[in-house]
């Protein structure tokens, strides 16, 4: 695909990479694509993914290509029957289609999984936000009860068996695998998971060939004091990272940010997610209780669901049906195809 | 909630005024190629401030300890008027004055992410409150050009664009600090907000606290907020808190208030904080600053006629409040220096 082309890759050389901040170039690999690309998604941060990893692990082609068999592998699960993919996945930009995510046993989660691209950009993870870094993120589910279920030095052991593991966790960090390693590894290939190539990046770097008036009046829409919406997802990233009660908390629902902080002001508040690849990623909300964007646009207008936990800039507001359609025009133009379908990042 | 945080405060006389035209600092800066400032700061250094004895601030004691003061104080540097990530210290040499900024309502903590209990039984929980401080200037004798001091890390570097982002949910950011030379002064003066240069700047061209995260984003050509506030009211009937004894009741709050600029214009606020403030020639110094919000919620439900500036997107309830707020500053005493 075109995008691919331009999604080029910058070749890693002894686990550096390269600094390309603007999002579409790198250099081309002599053999195969890199894993990862050194970019930036239009109006994000400064700083490329790479430049985002932390000091003791730096963003390298064998950390990266680790984590992803890591990722895919369901060996990670008590029941070896759930894999990181099981709930992020590709097609659907690394979310989960099921409104809350099965773990093993059939266990029902209580929040749908959320899409991991460009989580090199994050400041806290989870929709709660307890995890500071994608490190300290990647172990959770493992252990989670109602998601892998399987302590950490357990899934150490068992790819501590398996020799490839061992001859590549020695490539990628000189040691045998470790829990600190696992987890560097699996974080090192959601870092390298990046969307910048939608209608939406190539707009804010100037090119409209695919942001027509339409998008561009939903774009402005979008923008105003009307919809509200960039109050929490401000232009580029499309988040501002924090947390609000955006109206879907009801009395007795899940509380959220207040189990990580106490705070009573934190009831109902979920981290703000960005939107790249929204249109794909359903269903919505931390609970998956809306399917649809034209269901988020609705509940949006009708002031949330009515929780006087509510944030006080969720407002009521009316849409005309053009501007419903240019709304979701311009949501629509957040979808990357060439991250859905690129091959690097698959199984 | 703990009770009687505020102690007591010095009767200061707290003179806020808003810009445009509200700063010799700030407006003077164009007219003298941006190095107004700094040059009358190392002026101002040079010719006193500086004391070791404690005495009072005068004109003439700081003017007999200019010579030794510039010295001591190692300064190198102007205050720069562009939007630089990591602006040169002002001064190499200085005490580190910390001042945690500690928001209040009706004389206790305005605690965040809680109910703080009003007097008729309704309650309000702060959900976000963040502001920008920079250009912090210390003041003297009313004769005497105000000194201005670097914002700076608690390890004594500047902060990036030499810019405090205060943000109530973030223990870290509560404590604005500066390198200062030591001295009596009688106060000081910042700006509520960031200097033009950077307010005309696009968030991902910058850094912390400059960029999106900071919560302080506005679309179109707005620039940044200066000053950011959203909360949850309860009104007394319908179940707040009771036996308080705050001042206001919940349909004195306002919801939400978001004060900011445009990038055509310098519209921040300059701010002026009076009250004696001895800072010593070693160690360093801690002095309370309170917000009093009490006073923002005043400014921003006041009926001060805006309709120059609510058009359009502008007229939401929260801008319109924070223009109100910004236009009602120089009347109001927002920060307050603990004794």
């Amino acid at each position: 695909m075109a995008e691919h082309s331009v999604l080029a890759v910058t070749l890693l050389s002894l686990g550096l990479v390269a600094g390309c901040s603007d999002g579409a170039a790198g250099a081309a690999h002599d053999t195969a694509p890199s894993l990862i690309v050194s970019t930036t998604p239009a109006g994000f941060p400064k700083g490329t993914n790479a430049d985002r990893a932390p000091s003791d692990n730096a963003l390298t082609e064998a950390r990266a290509l680790l984590g992803k068999r890591l990722f895919y592998d369901p060996v990670l699960s008590r029941t070896s029957d759930v894999s990181c993919s099981t709930c992020h996945q590709q097609q659907f930009a690394f979310a989960d289609p099921r409104a809350v995510s099965t773990g093993v046993d059939g266990r029902m989660g209580t929040r749908n999984a959320p899409s991991i691209v460009n989580g090199a950009w994050g400041k806290t993870f989870f929709w709660d936000g307890r995890a500071h870094t994608l490190e300290a993120q990647a172990g959770q589910p493992i252990e989670n009860p109602v998601e892998m279920d399987l302590a950490l030095s357990d899934a150490v052991a068992r790819v501590a068996a398996d020799p490839s593991y061992v001859a590549s966790f020695q490539q990628a960090y000189g040691e045998a695998p470790s829990e600190i390693s696992l987890q560097k590894a699996l974080a090192s290939f959601v870092r390298s998971l990046v969307s910048g190539m939608s209608p939406y990046d190539r707009h804010l770097r100037g090119d409209d060939s695919d942001f027509g008036p339409e998008r561009q009046r939903g774009e402005a829409l979008f923008q105003s004091e009307k919809a509200e919406c960039f109050h929490c997802h401000p232009s580029g990233e499309l988040s501002n990272e924090g947390y609000f009660n955006n109206g879907t908390y009801t009395a007795g629902g899940d509380t959220g940010r207040q189990q990580v902080s106490g705070r009573v002001g934190d009831i109902g508040k979920f981290k703000v997610p960005g939107l790249r690849n929204i249109e794909v990623s359903a269903p919505y909300m931390h609970d998956g209780s809306l399917a649809t964007l034209d269901d988020v646009i609705d509940q949006y207008s009708a002031g949330g669901r009515g929780d006087p936990t509510t944030d006080p800039l969720i407002k009521p507001f009316t849409l005309s049906s053009d501007e419903r359609a240019d709304l979701l025009a311009f949501l629509r133009s957040f979808t990357d195809p060439a991250l859905l379908e690129d091959p690097r990042f698959a199984p | 909630m703990k009770l009687g945080f505020l102690t007591v405060f010095w009767a200061v006389a707290v003179v806020l005024t808003a810009s445009p035209g509200c700063s010799s600092d700030t407006d003077s800066g164009a007219g003298t190629g941006g190095g107004a400032a700094g040059v009358s700061g190392e002026s101002n250094l040079r010719g006193g401030g500086v004391g070791t004895d404690g005495g009072a601030a005068s004109s003439s004691g700081a003017s007999d300890l200019g010579g030794e003061g510039g010295a001591d104080t190692g300064i190198v540097g102007v205050r720069d008027r562009a939007c630089v990530e990591h602006p040169t210290p002002l001064r190499t040499q200085g005490t580190l004055v910390s001042l945690p900024l500690q928001p209040v309502m009706a004389g206790k903590p305005f605690v965040f992410g809680e109910e703080n209990a009003l007097a008729d039984g309704g309650s309000v929980v702060p959900l976000n409150f963040r502001f920008y401080i920079s250009e912090v200037e210390l003041l003297r004798g009313s004769d005497e050009e105000p000194i201005d001091v670097d914002v700076v890390t608690e390890a004594g570097t500047p902060e990036p664009y030499g810019i405090h982002l205060f943000n109530a949910e973030d223990a870290d950011s509560g404590t604005l600090r500066v390198l200062a030379p030591p001295g009596q002064y009688s106060g000081l003066s910042f700006a509520l907000g960031i200097k033009l240069s950077c307010n005309q700047q696009k968030p991902e061209n910058l850094g912390d606290p400059l960029t999106n995260i900071s919560q302080m984003t506005w679309p179109h050509a707005r620039g940044f907020l200066y000053l950011r506030y959203e909360g949850r009211n309860t009104a007394a009937d319908s179940g707040g808190a009771s036996g308080a004894s705050g001042a206001s009741s919940a349909d004195e709050i306002p919801a939400a208030v978001h004060m900011g600029g445009n990038v055509a214009t310098e519209r921040v606020p300059h701010v002026t904080v009076l009250g004696p403030l001895s800072i010593p020639a070693s160690g360093s110094l801690e002095r309370g600053m309170s917000v009093v919000m009490d006073e923002i919620f005043k400014g921003a439900t006041s009926n001060i006629d805006v309709s120059d500036f609510a058009i359009g997107a502008l007229s939401a309830p929260e801008s319109v409040a924070g223009e109100r707020l910004r236009r009602e500053l120089p009347q109001l005493h927002v920060f307050v220096l603990e004794h």
